[in-house]
């Protein structure tokens, strides 16, 4: 089926919420999944690749564990942490390249290195287990085949623009993964209760006038 | 709305309904095409035999007396038959990047039988029953930005036409009331055969469109708060360019005059059965008295007339008449203010990156600003966070609940700003001014929401709403109204603490009579003889 960007984000962020993610980093990753879909990635089948290793309920283990140059954590890097992390301490590229050590789908960390291309006027490289992608924030370069984890991710400045991947205005996300989000999603909403129907908006009120 | 109709006159769209296919029951498709300089918009209606037990206004409804979609250009054949196919079922169907919005609409029973009753039988229809309503349909959604399958608003926020907020949508109101115009003269004409007649277009303009809107609108507010602080931020600077001005020249206190003789004319029309509103409008109508009697005995060409008048109202009228006077002011200067309609769009959609160079002290600071009123409430108090933002399972769309009545708190929506603040401003006390942002949301990441809010409010400082969102006396019609009055709606009429009715573009030119002339101050009615 094919979705509105804006379908993704709002499925992205219920879905990472409904994971056990705090709502601030859902609203960066909802961001990130639209962003690799503009991209021409299947955004949705990603996240859903991160959201099934189910980090959530210890994500301290899976965050970094502080900003110095080299980030790793006691299990698999979850690239939504990292990632903010990475947008957050855009100024710290300046000073020389952040290796990430032992990320699970690393191609998640693309929109966040967008952002620090946009913030710092720059194009940003992310290299890893030979995959190397290039964004500026608006434009992409980078294959398909990227791994699902990587031992190491090195992102850094520079990098060319030579080969531009087409943006899109519309997403054709995986179905299986398409269906997982939904249900991830569905665990953010309330199931109803005849008091809460009772109570909605309009409730009571006859619309035959 | 008028934003919308001043483009439009200005820039001499043209209108026209290549497709009319309705039958004698009120069943079948029309299409309204609004052509503009660059791009047409079409509206594709369907018309529906609605029986009555299905006609219900709110979200949970699956049937509705039209249904509606706004295609970007001009539909062919085959865009008709796709979209007959998915536009009735409204949320239930799926809409493509073709179509920029969805909506559906009821009918006012009352109002619509005697409308077609009266054409029927030869005669024009009461005004006193067409005040009182105001309208012939109601819209109950207007969905847009990606809804449903329909384009993403970054495919029109470039587009002159669209860049300003809900233009889209707004040009499909406009259209829906000349289909709903249209249709019921086409019922009259059925019913009554030769002895039919044609609506009159002085009385046919008095009808606007009316909406039925809950509690989905609400949370728009919070969830983004640039557009809102946009909204706000364009008219206090309306405000402001008009009180700064030295003097008034005789035409501009006349049409301010004017303008004030034709908005009683307006707040006469309005109804309401809900006790808050009566109670507001009781005080609105003090209030025109209380101006008209000053007005008489004021000089408006003295220095400053304008901030001497609201200056004045600040002790003499109740916070509607003050609102309606600030707004009232602006009518003789489209020329100073009307331009601030482009700076509505959130154009920064880069603010919602946090930057976590940013000191602590900054943002404990900015919290502080938009907060300080919220940070001494003790928000385990059963009256400061009784209610509960959350989505139902059943129909995805936002609700209110009690959190110590119901099992919903598990399922809490991020729209307690005040709440989180004051849990953010806590968390942020062992830490230094010169420590980084960065550093404080690897820490607590339960906060990064509330950050983000506060670094968007150093930019954009009408961005929050000062009160409590989940008190146990927060009124979410107050949210709507907010909402709708940028719209330009008018006769806020609750049904409830959390559902109101409005109108729009009652008064307003159709599309064949829209000239550079009415284009703008149609919102007031014009005063008889």
């Amino acid at each position: 089926m094919n979705l509105s960007l804006n379908e993704i984000e709002a499925l992205a962020k219920r879905a990472v919420r409904g994971a056990g993610y705090h709502w601030g980093a859902a609203e960066d990753a909802a961001k990130a999944t639209r962003w690799l879909c503009l991209q021409g990635f299947d955004g949705a089948e990603e996240l859903a690749n991160l959201l099934v290793q189910d980090f959530a309920p210890a994500i301290k283990d899976h965050s970094p564990k502080s900003t110095r140059p080299e980030w790793r954590s006691a299990g698999d890097l979850c690239p939504i942490m990292a990632g903010v992390l990475l947008s957050d301490c855009a100024e710290h590229l300046r000073r020389g390249p952040i290796t990430l050590r032992d990320v699970a789908v690393p191609v998640l960390l693309l929109p966040f290195a967008g952002n620090v291309a946009r913030r710092l006027g720059v194009a940003v490289s992310i290299d890893c287990e030979g995959w190397t992608a290039v964004t500026d924030g608006i434009h992409t370069d980078a294959k398909n085949s990227y791994p699902r984890r990587a031992s190491e991710a090195v992102v850094r400045v520079g990098g060319a623009l030579d080969d531009p991947r087409i943006r899109y205005s519309r997403a054709a996300p995986d179905p299986e993964a398409l269906s997982f989000l939904n249900r991830l999603a569905h665990r953010t909403y309330a199931p109803a209760t005849e008091q809460s129907r009772l109570m909605g908006a309009g409730a009571g009120l006859s619309d035959n006038d | 709305m008028r934003v919308l109709t001043r483009r439009m006159a200005r820039d001499g769209w043209q209108f026209s309904t290549p497709v009319f296919d309705i039958d004698k029951d009120g069943v079948g498709r029309a299409v309204y095409v609004a052509q503009g300089p660059k791009r047409a918009y079409s509206l594709v209606a369907f018309a529906h035999d609605l029986p009555p037990d299905k006609r219900s206004d709110r979200v949970i409804a699956d049937a509705w007396d039209a249904t509606f979609t706004l295609f970007d250009g001009i539909p062919t054949e085959a865009d008709l038959d796709r979209l007959s196919r998915n536009v009735p079922l409204q949320e239930a169907g799926r809409v493509s990047e073709s179509e920029l919005s969805l909506s559906r609409a009821n009918r006012s029973v009352r109002l619509w039988a005697h409308v077609v009753d009266a054409l029927a039988s030869g005669r024009q229809p009461d005004l006193e029953q067409i005040q009182k309503v105001g309208y012939l349909m109601r819209t109950t959604a207007v969905y847009g930005s990606g809804k449903f399958g329909a384009a993403d608003r970054d495919k029109i926020a470039d587009r002159q036409e669209t860049r300003g907020p809900f233009q889209a949508e707004m040009l499909s109101v406009f259209l829906t009331r000349a289909f709903v115009r249209d249709l019921v003269q086409h019922m009259a004409s059925v019913k009554g055969g030769s002895t039919a007649v044609r609506l009159e277009p002085g009385v046919a303009r008095q009808l606007g469109i009316g909406n039925s809107t809950g509690l989905g609108m609400a949370p728009f507010l919070i969830n983004h708060p640039i557009l809102l602080n946009n909204w706000i931020m364009a008219r206090e600077e309306a405000i402001s360019r008009v009180r700064s001005l030295d003097t008034a020249t005789d035409t501009e206190v006349a049409v301010f005059l004017s303008m004030f003789e034709r908005s009683k004319l307006s707040v006469s029309f309005w109804q309401s059965e809900h006790p808050i509103q009566l109670q507001k409008l009781a005080a609105l109508k003090k209030d025109l008295t209380v101006l008209s009697d000053y007005l008489k005995q004021v000089d408006l060409t003295c220095r400053n007339p304008w901030n001497h008048l609201l200056n004045w109202s600040e002790t003499a009228l109740s916070e509607e008449g003050q609102e309606f006077l600030a707004s009232l002011i602006l009518e003789p200067y489209g020329d100073l203010v009307d331009g601030l309609a482009g700076c509505m769009a959130d154009a920064s959609p880069h603010l919602f990156e946090i930057d976590g160079s940013m000191r602590i002290g900054t943002v404990r600071q900015a919290i502080h600003d938009s907060f300080g009123w919220a940070l001494g409430l003790d928000w385990t108090a059963s009256e400061s966070c009784a209610r509960v933002w959350y989505v139902s399972e059943e129909k995805l769309e936002p609700r209110l609940g009690e959190r110590f009545d119901e099992p919903v708190a598990a399922y809490e929506q991020p729209l307690a700003p005040a709440r989180d603040a004051a849990a953010a401003f806590v968390a942020l006390d062992d830490w230094g001014d010169e420590q980084s942002v960065a550093e404080f949301v690897l820490r607590h990441p339960e906060h990064r929401h509330t950050i983000r809010r506060a670094q968007m409010s150093r930019q954009a400082p009408y961005s929050e709403i000062r009160d409590n969102t989940i008190s146990a006396a927060v009124l979410p019609i107050d949210m709507l109204r907010a909402k709708l009055s940028f719209f330009g709606a008018t006769h806020f009429d609750p049904r409830s603490d959390r559902w109101v009715r409005i109108c729009m573009y009652a008064g307003a030119p159709y599309p064949d009579e829209l000239t550079p002339e009415n284009a703008d101050l149609w919102v007031y009615p014009e005063v008889p003889g």
